[in-house]
């Protein structure tokens, strides 16, 4: 074990981890919010149903959310380098990492707009709101201490994946747990990095819970 | 013309031999400023009735006109704009839990686009009219039923409609309360001039401040006219269902051995009182004993004194002896009070 030449890489796995599952989640989020969104308003008793517009939809991010992680990994080398140049690296291993989350995104907004009270979408079209407006003006709002505590979940599971994602040349703190690690037979260095990781979905965890919970207005 | 002309409306959920008729054929006017009450068992169609005034059912066939314009016809856009003009009120209140008092009555404004100042400015002062001052920061999570439903009646009224829908807006709150709502939208029907429906199950929402009724029964209208008419001279079989509880087969809490059974005089025919607010609220079985000294058994009796006035209905078992029988009768006639033959 060799902590003088490890510890100094910590820190700056640290920040690499962190970009990554921030960078990762935003992406995520940018499509998958939308698409959630798409799949409240289409299903069968959203205020615009499109049956088989929403069964396809439905079907692909299925799809998407079956495969497993490690393989669309290495599957998407070839596009992860067309879009980036190459695919060793935290910033690279961004885009497989958007491509697995964003459908895992996509049904947690799904589900937080779902507990959207219906009684409530009513009252407003019986206001006349567009169906623009209950977008903006009620499900995301309402919606809020759900999203707030899902982006939390999708933000730990894609720190988990960025983790994986470290044998196909990702970085970050996983990348040290593998290569100084594992590939070294080194159980104290995993096991310290382990706990790193653990830690840091805690506080992401907590950052969520703590988040939700202040912007809940229903329990005061 | 009336402000809400309801015509030939059918509305069929489902398709084919699953599908299910909650309204047949319903035609009905609501005039501008009364307050309308349909009522009716749940199941009866009341709830989907209300729904297609606004258009939040889309109705099978038939038409439902609201100041003039065929909601049925309308564009989205054109939809969305009318709608502005009916306010509706639920059981569940339907508040954004995510909004304090002041921000759910402001939303309706804000989806036409009212410049915030003017919105608040208005907000405040509806929510001054639902006698909600001081309470403009409150969420809803932090009143009670009484009050997230006079949220929701500001709320309606924001957009200054003319029509208020109300569905079952009361079947959530408890007697005082709903007695406080009622007042409330009697009011506001006062000062605004708003024409109010009221869909409820409960009779006494509809005597408390209902001028007209429509009573609904298996996705038909069996009955409509004046609260009085209806309430006391019901003529279908689904109104006196309502309106007549005890009326289905044996008096309720009535047998030979232990109602009137126990006094000996009062074994003869049953009789219904109707009280339409014409008789002043004093004793008058009291006053009928009295003056014809004999009693009477009283079997069944809901009656309530409005403003003064007695209104409601009593069930008497006369004394068995027919000259006695007959000089009660013949008192209640000079009185004024009209009774019915009751089925044993």
């Amino acid at each position: 074990m060799d902590w003088e030449q490890i510890l100094p890489l910590v820190p700056q796995a640290l920040w690499e981890s962190f970009y990554m599952v921030a960078a990762t989640t935003f992406f995520a989020y940018v499509i998958g919010l939308p698409l959630g969104l798409i799949l409240v308003v289409t299903a069968k008793d959203g205020i615009h149903p499109m049956r088989t517009f929403n069964m396809v939809l439905g079907a692909v991010v299925n799809f998407l959310r079956s495969v497993p992680f490690i393989l669309l990994l290495f599957f998407l080398n070839p596009f992860t380098r067309l879009v980036m140049g190459t695919t060793v690296g935290s910033v690279a291993t961004i885009v497989p990492l958007t491509i697995s989350a964003f459908p895992f995104v996509a049904r947690m907004v799904e589900s937080s707009a779902k507990e959207v009270d219906r009684g409530v979408i009513e009252a407003s079209l019986s206001m006349g709101a567009s169906n623009w407006q209950i977008i903006t003006k009620v499900l995301l709002p309402e919606a809020k201490p759900g999203l707030i505590n899902g982006a939390a979940l999708s933000a730990t599971t894609i720190l988990g994946y960025s983790a994986m994602a470290s044998i196909n040349g990702g970085g970050g703190l996983g990348a040290i747990a593998i290569n100084y690690g594992h590939y070294r037979s080194d159980y104290a260095v995993e096991f310290v990095m382990i706990v790193v990781i653990v830690l840091f979905v805690q506080v992401i965890q907590e950052l969520g819970t703590r988040g939700s919970r202040l912007s809940d207005r229903r329990i005061k | 013309m009336a402000l809400i002309e309801i015509r030939n409306l059918t509305k069929t959920f489902g398709s084919g031999p699953a599908a299910v008729t909650a309204l047949d054929d319903v035609s009905l006017d609501i005039e501008a400023g009364e307050i309308f009450g349909v009522i009716g068992l749940s199941g009866a169609g009341k709830s989907t009735l209300v729904r297609c005034i606004n258009l939040l059912e889309r109705p099978s066939s038939g038409s439902v006109v609201v100041s003039g314009a065929d909601m049925t016809r309308l564009s989205a856009r054109e939809l969305r704009e009318a709608r502005r003009n009916i306010g509706m009120i639920f059981q569940g209140f339907n508040l954004l839990m995510q909004r304090t008092a002041l921000e759910n009555v402001r939303f309706p404004l804000e989806l036409s686009h009212v410049p915030k100042a003017e919105a608040d400015e208005r907000a405040r002062s509806l929510l001054r009219t639902v006698g909600l001052e001081g309470r403009e920061g409150a969420y809803p999570s932090q009143l009670s039923g009484g009050m997230k439903q006079r949220v929701a009646i500001a709320r309606a009224l924001a957009p200054n409609p003319k029509v208020l829908l109300c569905d079952e807006a009361t079947s959530a709150l408890d007697p005082k309360t709903t007695e406080s709502i009622l007042e409330l939208l009697k009011e506001l029907n006062r000062s605004l001039g708003v024409t109010v429906v009221v869909i409820t199950h409960e009779m006494r929402v509809v005597e408390r401040i209902c001028s007209r009724v429509a009573i609904i029964a298996e996705s038909r209208i069996a009955e409509e006219g004046s609260v009085e008419e209806v309430f006391l001279h019901p003529r279908t079989e689904a109104a006196k269902r309502l309106v007549l509880p005890s009326r289905s087969g044996k008096l309720e809490g009535f047998s030979e051995s232990e109602g009137a059974g126990s006094i000996d005089e009062c074994r003869g025919e049953l009789i219904r009182l109707a009280f339409d607010g014409s008789t002043t609220d004093r004793p008058v079985i009291a006053d009928m004993i009295l003056s014809c000294g004999a009693p009477v058994s009283i079997v069944y009796a809901d009656t309530r004194s409005i403003e003064g006035r007695l209104y409601g209905h009593t069930v008497l078992q006369l004394p068995g002896d027919a000259d006695t029988a007959e000089k009660m009768k013949r008192w209640l006639r000079d009185q004024q009070i009209s009774f019915t033959k009751e089925a044993q």
